[in-house]
């Protein structure tokens, strides 16, 4: 049966396309059948994080007014051949596109794949509405910071009082070293503040920059980010995986006793 | 700012106070002028029936909210 996740977050900027795509590939290095759609009406950058924004033809919109079969929408991945992207569309707005027509295309792309991911836009309006409509669970990104928390708190009350029966967090941009030394909240604080499940911890590195800059995800590399990610996507499927060890190794010493020992 | 060495209060743990404050206020759906118009009508009524020297008669309401996982939140407004 065919598993429908939304990636919200209220906030925007922390880090929904980015997860979406990672979790995405991640979920496709798994071996399972994957659709990413874009569900950004206007603003669209699912995309772009992909490194597909060259092979648009049709969108999300032409489907649902019936300009192209929904085959002819979907692009294939430049790595996984079980990985698909619905993009949005670029010059409309989200009064294109009802939660009744958003489940009519989901069902539609039900049999045909494992899993299907919706990164909804920011914000709490029809762009949220649309995107929560078709899912039965969603992920709540967030990051370390009051403004972010906030808005998840909120996106999260609003997901149960619209029925959402699984809600898990992923907490993105944590920086170790700060968190260390008291100046960023740690993952039991934002645990304790938001009282949800914590699918995985992302840890800021420039490893993604780098990765979105050319177009690709940074799961599955050899970084924490990339790891976190896959990790993400292992316990998605129902595996248990121990959350990473975020320590970073400070000292020029001990950097250096680790490359040794690196294998 | 102020960087005083032996009195410093970390960040992280301020960003917590008030990100828990900001979302007890949120979930109540009571603002901090509702609080304060709540406040003023409460010692009106309790002036109605108790002899208060408002001179010297003070009224501190706080919100204290408690998270339990797997339970149901607990608020309660602590009237002072």
């Amino acid at each position: 049966m065919s598993q429908v996740i939304v990636i919200t977050s209220g906030k925007g900027g922390v880090g929904k396309t980015t997860s979406t795509a990672n979790i995405g590939t991640g979920l496709a290095r798994l071996n399972k059948k994957v659709v990413l759609i874009d569900t950004d009406i206007g603003l669209r950058n699912l995309d772009v994080v992909m490194g597909l924004e060259n092979r648009i033809i049709y969108n999300l919109v032409d489907v649902i007014e019936g300009n192209c079969r929904i085959r002819q929408a979907l692009i294939k991945d430049k790595h996984y051949p079980n990985l698909y992207l619905l993009p949005s569309a670029q010059t409309r707005d989200k009064s294109a596109v009802s939660p009744e027509q958003m489940i009519k295309l989901v069902d539609g792309l039900k049999p045909l794949f494992d899993y299907i991911l919706l990164d909804c836009p920011a914000g709490i309006e029809q762009g949220f509405r649309n995107a929560i409509a078709a899912a039965d669970q969603a992920i709540v990104v967030t990051t370390p910071e009051v403004s972010a928390i906030r808005d998840a708190d909120r996106i999260i009350g609003l997901l149960e009082a619209d029925g959402m029966r699984k809600i898990d967090l992923v907490l993105n941009r944590i920086r170790v070293d700060m968190v260390e030394r008291g100046e960023m909240m740690s993952i039991e604080d934002v645990l304790e503040i938001l009282a949800i499940n914590l699918l995985g911890a992302i840890p800021d590195e420039e490893s993604i920059v780098v990765a979105a800059n050319h177009g690709e995800p940074v799961v599955g590399s050899d970084t924490l980010a990339g790891q976190a990610y896959l990790n993400i996507a292992r316990r998605l499927t129902g595996e248990t995986v121990p959350l990473l060890e975020l320590q970073q190794r400070t000292s020029l010493l001990q950097r250096m006793s680790a490359f040794f020992k690196k294998k | 700012m102020n960087i005083c060495r032996y009195a410093q209060v970390r960040s992280g743990a301020v960003a917590r106070a008030r990100a828990e404050l900001t979302i007890a206020s949120d979930r109540l759906d009571c603002s901090q002028e509702e609080l304060h118009k709540m406040r003023k009508e409460i010692v009106n009524i309790l002036s109605r029936y108790l002899n208060l020297d408002s001179d010297r008669f003070e009224v501190r309401m706080d919100i204290v909210y408690e998270i339990k996982q797997g339970v149901q939140d607990v608020k309660t407004i602590q009237i002072k």
